[in-house]
């Protein structure tokens, strides 16, 4: 039988037969239930003794599970569990977590708990209000990553910056001292520099316009796979493994084979970075994945266990990303990256944890090949 | 006779540049492209001053300085701390000055005057 919330809710009171008050507490039971958040009931065991609507629908039946094994958080009590805290003081708690659905799709949520008081004062049981902030999470995230995109292109025209000047600077002498060989050398410093501004300009100027991705029939884990063979080697000498693992039935798809190239070839890059300024461990491993989604889509992730990201937006992780200089990287590829998903109509995400590493998701969605004219 | 500077980076047009400067304020100089290297060049020149890149791979810098100190006879040189990241330069502990890129001359030169004279 379905447990009955206002009867959990006061124990005291009887809920019983057809009266005034039975239609009043049909009406509450029904509010209860429409609640349009993750709403349950629980002991102190962190037992579910109801759940509404919402929660039923997303996770499932609450009958015999505890909370944790409810949203699949873990196989044991959550240290910092909001719910234990409200049972100990009888305050409103509430944390940040991450829920995972009854699909395997994560959601984000804030949870709240407060605390269920008989007519004496003592605390039956704890409602845990969870609002799913999975929306404002990806605008966050989306945030993040312009700011890397700020802060890496600062940092390649600082270095620019450094080179000019000092071109500028050995080509005057060449010319004061009348010595052909340092105007030489310094005027190459000048146009090495000169193509480095180039790149940023043109990422900048793909960036600006709007265009139809060269849709073709391709196979992404031999994209992947040339990525792959393109960076292991100069990874291997930072001491950074790259390794792959692709999902066999990923077999072919409808994608710009130059902007999947490029945007496996970013996140790789940027993924790197990441261990180069990773201080804290020895060993680093840049891993490339390809997965089918579930409604047919391409899903590239690349993952890192370097230094992380942190939401906070501290700005020295930023700038620590784009350490590696002398290459033509312009700082801009994680804004050239979204900008292909986002013709493609996929999206990019990632997932970090500061000091342990970090997953970029890329999900390129199922199309048709485009009418042959 | 003049001073000796040791110039620590892996870029060659950033060591052209501060050798051509620092030779032309009226400096010697030596040069190394990585930690190791530095090590060498270090107890072969006996430079009366060093500019460190911190942003060099593998945190062959750091490891340059940590070694260098451990050394009594060249724990006492000053060092210049070239990097663009805050909080890398705290790996040397004892830093004359800090230099972000693009380099301030004027400044380097000040900084570089103060600590060995001309």
């Amino acid at each position: 039988m379905e447990p009955d919330v206002l009867t959990l809710l006061s124990p005291e009171r009887k809920h019983t037969g057809s009266t005034m008050h039975e239609l009043t507490d049909d009406y509450y039971r029904r509010l209860l239930d429409a609640l349009p958040c993750y709403v349950t009931l629980q002991d102190r065991e962190r037992n579910v003794l109801w759940s509404n609507s919402l929660s039923r629908r997303d996770f499932g039946e609450s009958s015999e599970k505890t909370c944790y094994e409810l949203h699949r958080i873990d196989r044991s009590k959550c240290s910092d569990c909001p719910v234990q805290q409200t049972f100990q003081d009888g305050r409103i708690h509430s944390r940040e977590m991450t829920f995972i659905a009854n699909e395997g799709s994560r959601i984000s949520v804030i949870e709240h708990s407060s605390p269920v008081l008989n007519d004496r004062g003592t605390i039956v049981s704890v409602i845990q209000s969870a609002v799913n902030i999975t929306s404002v999470k990806d605008i966050q995230k989306q945030l993040i990553m312009l700011g890397q995109t700020v802060a890496g292109m600062a940092h390649s025209i600082k270095n620019i910056m450094m080179g000019l000047e000092g071109g500028i600077y050995v080509v005057n002498k060449g010319i004061e001292a009348k010595n052909q060989d340092e105007v030489k050398e310094g005027w190459e410093m000048v146009l090495l520099n000169f193509e480095k501004i180039s790149h940023i300009v043109k990422d900048i100027l793909y960036c600006s316009k709007e265009r139809e991705p060269d849709l073709q029939r391709v196979n992404p884990n031999e994209i992947a796979t040339q990525v792959y063979t393109l960076f292991k080697d100069v990874a291997a000498r930072y001491a950074i493994e790259v390794g792959l693992d692709l999902d066999e039935n990923v077999k072919e798809a409808v994608i710009d084979p130059v902007g999947l190239h490029t945007v496996l070839s970013n996140l790789v890059s940027n993924a790197m970075d990441a261990c180069k300024i990773d201080l804290w461990k020895d060993e680093h491993l840049v891993e490339i994945r390809t997965r089918l989604g579930n409604d047919g889509s391409t899903i590239i992730e690349v993952a890192d266990n370097g230094v992380g990201i942190d939401k906070d937006l501290k700005e020295h992780v930023f700038e620590d990303f784009f350490s590696s200089k002398g290459d033509m990287g312009t700082g801009l590829g994680l804004m050239v990256t979204q900008k292909i998903l986002r013709e493609h109509g996929g999206n990019i995400t990632f997932r970090s944890r500061p000091g342990q590493g970090t997953t970029f998701v890329a999900t390129f969605p199922q199309r048709d090949e485009p009418e042959q004219v | 006779m003049k001073k000796k500077i040791l110039v620590v980076d892996d870029e060659p047009h950033v060591v052209k540049y501060l050798t051509t400067f620092l030779e032309d304020s009226g400096y010697e100089t030596c040069t190394a492209p990585d930690g190791e290297t530095a090590l060498h060049v270090l107890r072969q020149e006996k430079p009366d001053l060093i500019t460190l890149d911190l942003q060099m791979p593998n945190e062959t810098g750091t490891r340059f300085y940590r070694n260098m100190t451990k050394d009594k006879n060249f724990k006492e040189i000053p060092v210049i701390v070239i990097s663009g990241i805050p909080g890398r330069h705290l790996a040397v502990s004892k830093p004359i000055a800090v230099f972000e890129k693009p380099i301030d001359r004027a400044a380097l030169l000040a900084a570089v005057k103060q600590a060995i004279g001309d």
